[in-house]
C-alpha cells in the first residue's frame, strides 16, 4: 500500500508546474472576460467574483483529479485545454449571453466527465479488452441520428439526437470510441496486416480476415457520415483510420491507398452532390456568391482583415456579423478581436496539445497505448485543422467544431473525455518508464483482495 | 512505429504552419484590400452610429443626409436621400451590411470626418464634443438634373450634361435606376432580397448606366472619325464623295448601305450633316487601321476615364491587328457600328472636346469638400485629360455640327429657345443583324451655344421598344437634348 504514496520528485515537479500553468490560464481567462465586458458595455461585469470563483474551482478540481489519479502525466495537457476552453467561453459570452449560460453548464459537465473518465479508466488496457464493445458503441452512436423520432437535422446535416430536453451530436463521442477500437484492433493485428499477404494477380493484399473488420468499420463510419451530409466528420474519420493504419503497419502502401481512395471519393462526391460542389465553389471563389452561400466565408475574411495584427480588442470588434460565429467560425471571431497575435496563440496552443499527445505516444512502449495516443492527438490536430483551414479558406469549408473552443455541449464533453484518455496514456508511460512508482489501482486492489479471499476460502476448504 | 509517429508530428506541424501563413496573408498582407471591399460593412456599421455629413448640389439642394432614427432602433441614425432616385447614380447607396457605393463610398472619409485634416481639427472636439463630419458639394445642378429626368420620361436611356470648360458634370441621369432610400433599411435579410431583386432586374438599375455601361454609338462616332481624318490630312474642306447607295469594302461580299438604303454623297459638310455611312466607311479605310486606332486612343478609348466616381466603363473600338484582318469591320467602325462601344458620359466628353478647342477635360462630380464649420477642405481643380484633335479641326467640326442642326439630321428638333445656336451630331446605332426585327439605340451629342460653348450633352435612348427602334437619333433623342439645354441655358 505504501509504495503507491512513495515520494517521486519528478511527479511532484510536474504537478507543481501544472498548477502554475493552470492558474495562469485561469488568470488569462478572467482578464479576457473582464476586458470583453469592458469593451462591449464599458462596465466591469456585475458577476465577476462568482465567475472567477467558478473558474478557480473548475481548474482546481481538474488539477486535483490528475494529482490523485494520474500524477505522472504530462504537465501541459490540462493547462492548454483549460486555456482553450476559457478563451472559447469568453468569446461565446461576448457573442451571446444566453449561450454563455449553457456553455457554463457544459464546461462543468465536461470537467466532471474528465474526472470521471480518469476514475473509471485507471488502466489503459482496460479499454483494449472491450474493443468490440467500443466498435458497436461507435457505430451505434453514428447511426443514432438516423432513427426517426430521435434524430433530426440542423443546418443541413442529420447529426443530431434529441433525448428529452437535451440535444446532442453522438458523432462527437463516436470518434473517441472508434479511435479506441482501431487502436486496440491494430495493436492486436497490426503485425499480421503488415506481414501476411496473399497474391491476387499482380498485387499483394493482406489476408481478408485480418483486414475485413477494419475496412468494414472504416467504410461504415465514413458512409454514415457522408449519408448524414456531415462532410467535416467524414473527412476526420477517414484521416484518422488512414493515419492509424499507416502508423501501426508501417506500410506506406496504406497511406497511398488511402489518398487514392480519398481522391476518388472526392471526385465522385463532387460529381454527385450539389452541396459538395457548392462547398468547393465557395472555397475557390466566395465573392461571386457573396449574396448566397459565400456570405459566411466572405464575412469571416472581412473579420480577420479588420482584426489585423493586434486585433480590434475584446468586445470592440463586430464578430456577430459572421453567421455561426459562436460555432464553426469562432476562430474568425478570435482573429478579429485578438488579431494575428491572438489567433497565432490559439494555433500554438493546438500544436502544443497535439505535441503533448504524440509525446505520450512516443514515450510508451505498448502498442495499444501508442496507437491510442496517436489517434487521439490526430483527432484534435486534424479536426482543428479542418475547421480553421475552412475558416481561413485553406481547404473547403466543412462544418465541424473547433475542439474546446466552439460552442457546443457534445463537442466539449467528448473532448474532455479525449483529454482524460491522453492524460491517462501519458501517466501510464511515466509509470512504465519508472518515473513514477507503478502503484496498483483501487480496482486492482479490489480484485487482488477478492482473489486472496477466494484462495483463502478454497485453501480452508482443502 | 516511433519513426512513423515522428513523421506524423512533422506532417501535422506542417499543416499548422500553412494555417499560420494564411493567417498572415489575410490579416496583414490583404488587410487593406479586404477593408476596402465595397461589401465589407464593418467600418460602415461602426460609422452607422456616427454622425455623417451631407451631400449637396451646386445649387444648394441636399441630396443625402443623416437623420435621428426612431427611438428603440439598433442604430441612432439613419441615412436619407430627400430627392429619392434623382441623384442615386451620384450619391450611391449606404447600406449597413452590403457596403456603400458611389460618393457614399469614395467620399466616406470626408463624410465621416476621417481625413487627416479633419482629425487634426477634431482633436479639440474630443473635449468639446463638436461635430467633426464633413460635407461634399457636387457639381450637378438639381434643375438641370430634373430637366433631364423629365425629358427622358419613362423611356430607358441616359442623359449627361457637362460644363465644356471644366469637365464638371452638370447632370447625369439614367433609367432604369433605383431609390437609395430603399437601401437605407437596417435589416440584413431585407437588404439581401433588395440586392437580389436589383441584380436580377433587366437593365442593371443598380449601375449608373450613364457612365458604367457602354453602348454602340452609331453615327455620333463620326465626330471621332472626322477629327482623325482632318488631323491626318486624309480629308480636307475640299474633299468630295461620290453619290453611292452602297459600298463594297475589301474582304467581304456584304456591302455597306446608307441609313434607309438612300443614295448619299457630296462635299464634307453634306456627308456629315446627312450622315452618309458610305463616305465614312471610305474615310476609315483611307485612314487605315493604325491611324484610326491611334485616333480613338487619343479620345480615351481603351483607357479608364479618370472620373471621381467608381468603375467607369472603358470604351472599346478594336485593335490594329484585329482590323488588319477585318477591314470591313474597320469600315463600319468608322461610323460607330460593329464592336465599337462607349458610355454616354464618354460621348458627352467627345462633344465637349469639340466645343473646348480640342481639349478633353477630366470629368468630375465633386466640386468641393467642406468641414462641419463650412471651411473648405478641398476643391477639385479642372484639368485636361486628352487632346484628341487640333484647335482648327475642332473649329471645323463645330461648323459641321452646326450644319447638322440647321440643315441635317437634327434639323427637326434642335432649335433652342431664344434662338440660341446649337451644334450636334445624331446617331442611330443599329443593333439587329440582317433579317432580324429593327432594334437601335437613338443618340444625339452636341453643345450650345455654338459660338461660345457652355454645355455639352449626350442623350442616348436604349433600343428596347418599337418606338425607339423605328426612329432615328435626331427625331427621338433631339427633343430630349433640346429640353435639357433650354433649361440649362435659361439659368
Amino acid at each position: 500500500m505504501s509504495e503507491g504514496r512513495a515520494a517521486s520528485p519528478l511527479a511532484r515537479r510536474r504537478r507543481r508546474a501544472e498548477l502554475q500553468l493552470v492558474v495562469a490560464s485561469g488568470c488569462i481567462t478572467g482578464a479576457a472576460y473582464v476586458l470583453a465586458a469592458l469593451g462591449k458595455n464599458s462596465a466591469i461585469p456585475p458577476r465577476i467574483l462568482p465567475f472567477l470563483g467558478m473558474v478557480l474551482i473548475l481548474l482546481l478540481v481538474a488539477h486535483l483529479a490528475i494529482r490523485l489519479l494520474a500524477r505522472g502525466a504530462d504537465a501541459t495537457l490540462l493547462p492548454i485545454a483549460t486555456l482553450l476552453n476559457g478563451l472559447g467561453y469568453v468569446m461565446i459570452a461576448r457573442l451571446s449571453e444566453r449561450l454563455a449560460g449553457l456553455q457554463t453548464t457544459w464546461t462543468f459537465i465536461g470537467v466532471g466527465v474528465f474526472v470521471a473518465t480518469l476514475l473509471v479508466v485507471q488502466r489503459v488496457n482496460d479499454l483494449a479488452r472491450h474493443k468490440w464493445a467500443f466498435l458497436a458503441a461507435g457505430l451505434g452512436l453514428l447511426l443514432l441520428p438516423m432513427i426517426p423520432g430521435v434524430g433530426f437535422s440542423s443546418g443541413g446535416a442529420r447529426i443530431w439526437v434529441s433525448v428529452g430536453p437535451v440535444n446532442f451530436q453522438p458523432g462527437e463521442f463516436a470518434k473517441v470510441a472508434l479511435a479506441i477500437f482501431v487502436a486496440a484492433y491494430l495493436a492486436d493485428r497490426g503485425e499480421l496486416l503488415a506481414t501476411s499477404r496473399r497474391r491476387h494477380g499482380f498485387i499483394e493484399l493482406p489476408e481478408a480476415r485480418d483486414v475485413l473488420p477494419l475496412v468494414a468499420a472504416w467504410g461504415a463510419s465514413v458512409v454514415i457520415m457522408v449519408g448524414q451530409r456531415d462532410l467535416g466528420s467524414s473527412l476526420l474519420f477517414f484521416t484518422l483510420f488512414v493515419v492509424m493504419t499507416w502508423v501501426a503497419t508501417q506500410r506506406t502502401a496504406f497511406l497511398w491507398t488511402g489518398f487514392a481512395l480519398f481522391a476518388i471519393a472526392g471526385v465522385v462526391a463532387h460529381q454527385m452532390f450539389d452541396h459538395v460542389r457548392t462547398r468547393v465553389h465557395i472555397w475557390i471563389d466566395p465573392w461571386s456568391r457573396y449574396e448566397g452561400k459565400g456570405f459566411q466565408i466572405a464575412q469571416s475574411m472581412f473579420a480577420l482583415g479588420s482584426g489585423g495584427t493586434t486585433g480590434t480588442g475584446l468586445g470592440l470588434g463586430d464578430p456577430t456579423r459572421i453567421p455561426e460565429a459562436k460555432n464553426d467560425f469562432i476562430f474568425a471571431a478570435i482573429g478579429e478581436e485578438l488579431g494575428l497575435l491572438g489567433a497565432t496563440a490559439i494555433l500554438v496552443a493546438f500544436v502544443l496539445l497535439i505535441g503533448g499527445g504524440l509525446r505520450a505516444a512516443l514515450r510508451t512502449n505498448r502498442d495499444f497505448e501508442k496507437l491510442l495516443a496517436t489517434g487521439l492527438a490526430t483527432i484534435i490536430g486534424v479536426q482543428a485543422f479542418i475547421i480553421i483551414g475552412g475558416v481561413l479558406r485553406v481547404v473547403p469549408l466543412t462544418g465541424i467544431t473547433l475542439p474546446f473552443v466552439s460552442y457546443g455541449g457534445s463537442s466539449l464533453v467528448a473532448n474532455w473525455i479525449l483529454l482524460a484518455l491522453l492524460v491517462r496514456v501519458s501517466d501510464s508511460s511515466a509509470r512504465r518508464l519508472g518515473e513514477v512508482p507503478d502503484s496498483t489501482t483501487p480496482s486492482e486492489r479490489l480484485t487482488a483482495w477478492r482473489l486472496r479471499r477466494s484462495e483463502h476460502r478454497t485453501g480452508a476448504n482443502r | 512505429m516511433n519513426q512513423r509517429i515522428r513523421r506524423l508530428t512533422l506532417f501535422l506541424l506542417a499543416l499548422y504552419v500553412v494555417l499560420f501563413a494564411q493567417l498572415n496573408v489575410l490579416q496583414v498582407v490583404r488587410k487593406d484590400s479586404l477593408d476596402a471591399d465595397s461589401r465589407n460593412n464593418r467600418q460602415t456599421v461602426r460609422d452607422y452610429n456616427e454622425p455623417r455629413g451631407e451631400i449637396v448640389t451646386i445649387d444648394g439642394v441636399v441630396i443625402a443626409r443623416s437623420l435621428p432614427n426612431d427611438p428603440g432602433s439598433e442604430f441612432a441614425l439613419r441615412r436619407e436621400y430627400p430627392t429619392g432616385e434623382l441623384f442615386s447614380s451620384v450619391t450611391g447607396y449606404y447600406t449597413f451590411s452590403f457596403g456603400a457605393s458611389q460618393l457614399e463610398r469614395t467620399m466616406n472619409d470626408v463624410l465621416a470626418g476621417r481625413t487627416t485634416e479633419q482629425q487634426v481639427k477634431g482633436l479639440a472636439a474630443l473635449f468639446t464634443g463638436a461635430d467633426t463630419t464633413g460635407s461634399v458639394e457636387v457639381t450637378l445642378d438639381s434643375r438641370i438634373q430634373a430637366a433631364a429626368r423629365d425629358a427622358l420620361g419613362d423611356r430607358e436611356g441616359s442623359v449627361v450634361v457637362l460644363d465644356v470648360a471644366t469637365g464638371a458634370v452638370e447632370a447625369m441621369w439614367s433609367r432604369p435606376t433605383f431609390d437609395p432610400n430603399v437601401f437605407a433599411v437596417q435589416n440584413d435579410d431585407l437588404l439581401r432580397d433588395i440586392f437580389a431583386f436589383g441584380n436580377a432586374t433587366p437593365g442593371k438599375p443598380l449601375l449608373a448606366n450613364a457612365y458604367q455601361e457602354r453602348y454602340m454609338p452609331g453615327s455620333t462616332f463620326k465626330v471621332i472619325t472626322m477629327a482623325a481624318a482632318l488631323d491626318a490630312g486624309v480629308v480636307t474642306t475640299e474633299s468630295t464623295f461620290a453619290d453611292e447607295a452602297e459600298f463594297l469594302p475589301p474582304q467581304t461580299i456584304d456591302p455597306i448601305e446608307n441609313y434607309g438604303g438612300s443614295t448619299c454623297g457630296g462635299d464634307l459638310a453634306e456627308v456629315f450633316r446627312r450622315s452618309c455611312n458610305t463616305a465614312f466607311a471610305h474615310i476609315a479605310l483611307d485612314l487605315g487601321p493604325e491611324a484610326m486606332v491611334a485616333a480613338t486612343e487619343r479620345f480615351g478609348v481603351g483607357t479608364e476615364i479618370p472620373f471621381d466616381l467608381p468603375r467607369p466603363a472603358t470604351a472599346r473600338f478594336g485593335s490594329v491587328e484585329y482590323f488588319e484582318q477585318n477591314l470591313p469591320l474597320l469600315a463600319i467602325g468608322g461610323f460607330g457600328q460593329g464592336e465599337t462601344q462607349l458610355s454616354p458620359l464618354h460621348m458627352a466628353m467627345v462633344a465637349a472636346s469639340v466645343a473646348n478647342g480640342g481639349r478633353m477635360m477630366r470629368p468630375h462630380v465633386v466640386a468641393a469638400t467642406y468641414d462641419h464649420d463650412g471651411r473648405l477642405l478641398d476643391r477639385t481643380v479642372p484639368g485636361v485629360w486628352q487632346t484628341p484633335m487640333s484647335e482648327p479641326t475642332a473649329e471645323l467640326i463645330t461648323s459641321l455640327m452646326i450644319g447638322v442642326v440647321n440643315e441635317g439630321t437634327a434639323r427637326c428638333c434642335m432649335a433652342l429657345a431664344g434662338g440660341i445656336q446649337a451644334a450636334a451630331k445624331t446617331g442611330t446605332a443599329q443593333l439587329n443583324g440582317p433579317g432580324e426585327p429593327e432594334r437601335s439605340h437613338a443618340w444625339i451629342i452636341g453643345f450650345a451655344p455654338a459660338e461660345q460653348p457652355k454645355y455639352a450633352i449626350a442623350v442616348m435612348l436604349k433600343g428596347t421598344d418599337a418606338e425607339i427602334s423605328a426612329g432615328t437619333g435626331g427625331t427621338l433623342a433631339g427633343p430630349v437634348a433640346k429640353k435639357v439645354l433650354d433649361v440649362a441655358l435659361s439659368l
